[in-house]
């Protein structure tokens, strides 16, 4: 059953041909008749399907349109042309703690974050404690996130954003910036994920983790997919391919 | 054929999950802006009566004798106060929500108007605050309350639903051009003294007169200053033309936001 369905999907949008941050630039350039029109195209005519339960990696240069990629894959913005279906619910595991609000404490951060994430705050309060156990912050739940480290933050938006099994798992570079224990620990939490039937779609320079983890690993280039297969030939060509 | 199940949550576009994040976001403006200093939110209570005690200090010589019979200056002028505290941080802090949590916003698949939404009504909360201290200055002043008394309720509402529709069109904006809050601030300026705060619209010649008859904040200070003791005269026609501006306002509003946020996003 194929829960991502993507039929020439693309995402092109209008700019002028000079990014005019403020209005004073826009109307002089207009006044001097130097203001046209482009189509800046992120990504164009993708077609793919992923499967339910099935563990895929996106790879690409910088620039690729990865990141268009996921944000269309998590339903933040629509494809311009093209269809997209997606079934069930998307968790984004996208720049850990984004979202987090220094001010607020670990417990208030913990309610706050689940709740972007489109979860019901009262099933997630009984949750508390077992999320701060795994992220090792149990002393500090009700302390300021400002007076976490780098990695207790890290940790935290890990614990949280796994702690519910979404329908789709999507995840950008996660794994690759965290210290020594916490990216063991994170990698089994992932493992689990993946083998509970959870489908998971990562986007990583990482070809190692690619190699391992992914089934199926797609490669972008320019906007467009350059080949679709199994991680050993997609993974081979890519690097033959020079990037 | 299938019929469509109408709720508050297809109409709205929310699911029950984000009016459990829009209460933690006003939860967060009402005691996130004060978290650090000493009283917390008693800034809330404090801040329209020093503000109203400077310009009473200053205005009070001039103003005092100009006012219809039976009106006060002090709860005239702390009544103008409060309304444009609440027009004022509803709409900037509506228009800045956006640019603000960009960063989630360009991660996570969360209707970004629940953000201001949560802004102007953290803006109607603190207001409804201030009318603490504004009963007690009514008091003060010798005067009592009206029976009117429930509609501020109504017009607060209008007023939310007024910042959070020109909030919404003005973030798409800020977004793009950094140089528009600047100009916003002088309009607001502007605005400011096109509204009878702080001087009683009788001072003003009869063309002046019409002009700030113009301005939806006029009305909207006739009708608080009204519903809550007797400082203005407001008819049943007011609240007519402030649901209908309030209303048009917040239609419009969203209607350019939405239009414009695909584009938006891609800059964030």
């Amino acid at each position: 059953m194929n829960i991502i369905e993507a039929k020439n999907i693309s995402f092109a949008y209008r700019v002028l041909n000079k990014h005019h941050t403020s209005l004073k630039t826009l109307v002089r350039d207009f006044l001097h008749g130097r203001i046209s029109i482009e189509d800046y195209v992120a990504i164009k005519d993708l077609s793919f399907e992923i499967n339910k339960g099935e563990t895929v990696a996106i790879i690409g240069k910088n620039g690729a349109g990865k990141s268009t990629l996921l944000k269309i894959l998590a339903r933040v913005i629509k494809p311009t042309t093209g269809s997209i279906s997606i079934t069930g619910q998307v968790a984004p595991m996208i720049e850990l703690g984004a979202g987090f609000n220094a001010e607020l404490t670990g417990r208030e951060n913990i309610l706050f974050y689940s709740s972007l994430l489109d979860r019901d705050i009262n099933r997630v309060k009984p949750r508390i404690n077992e999320i701060i156990d795994w992220a090792g912050v149990a002393d500090h739940l009700d302390y300021q996130l400002r007076t976490y480290s780098t990695g207790m933050v890290a940790r935290l938006a890990f614990s949280i954003a796994t702690d519910e099994i979404p329908d789709i798992l999507l995840i950008d570079e996660v794994l690759s910036v965290s210290d020594g224990e916490f990216a063991i620990k994170s990698r089994q939490r992932l493992i689990e994920i993946i083998n509970s039937g959870c489908t998971v779609i990562m986007v990583s320079h990482d070809l190692k983790t690619v190699a391992e983890l992914a089934q199926k690993v797609i490669w972008i280039e320019k906007g467009e997919i350059k080949m679709v297969g199994l991680p050993t030939e997609v993974i081979a060509a890519y690097q033959a391919s020079g990037s | 054929m299938r019929a469509k199940k109408v709720s508050l949550y297809s109409l709205t576009g929310f699911s029950k999950n984000n009016l459990q994040l829009l209460r933690l976001l006003i939860q967060q403006e009402l005691t996130l802006r004060y978290k650090r200093s000493v009283i917390g939110i008693g800034w809330t209570l404090l801040n329209p009566m020093l503000t109203s005690f400077v310009l009473w200090i200053v205005f009070s010589f001039l103003f005092v004798g100009k006012l219809e019979a039976g009106q006060q200056f002090a709860p005239y002028l702390m009544a103008g106060v409060l309304l444009n505290a609440f027009f004022n941080q509803g709409l900037l802090q509506a228009a800045n929500s956006i640019a603000a949590n960009g960063g989630v916003l360009t991660k996570v698949s969360v209707p970004p108007r629940i953000f201001a939404f949560a802004a102007s009504l953290a803006a109607f909360i603190n207001f409804l605050i201030g009318l603490i201290p504004l009963a007690v200055v009514v008091y003060l002043s010798g005067q009592t309350f009206t029976i009117a008394f429930p509609l501020i309720f109504v017009i607060g509402l209008f007023m939310t639903f007024f910042t959070a529709g020109i909030g919404l069109a003005l973030s798409v904006i800020f977004i793009r051009f950094e140089d528009a809050k600047n100009i916003v601030n002088v309009l607001l300026l502007i605005l400011i003294y096109l509204t009878p705060i702080f001087y009683p619209i009788g001072i003003l010649d009869d063309r002046m007169q019409q002009i700030v008859g113009f301005n939806p904040l006029t009305s909207f200070l006739d009708a608080f200053r009204w519903a809550f003791s007797d400082n203005a005269t407001a008819t049943w026609q007011d609240f007519l033309y402030l649901a209908l501006v309030s209303i048009t306002t917040f239609a419009i509003g969203n209607l350019f936001f939405k239009r414009r946020w695909s584009k938006t996003i891609a800059m964030l």
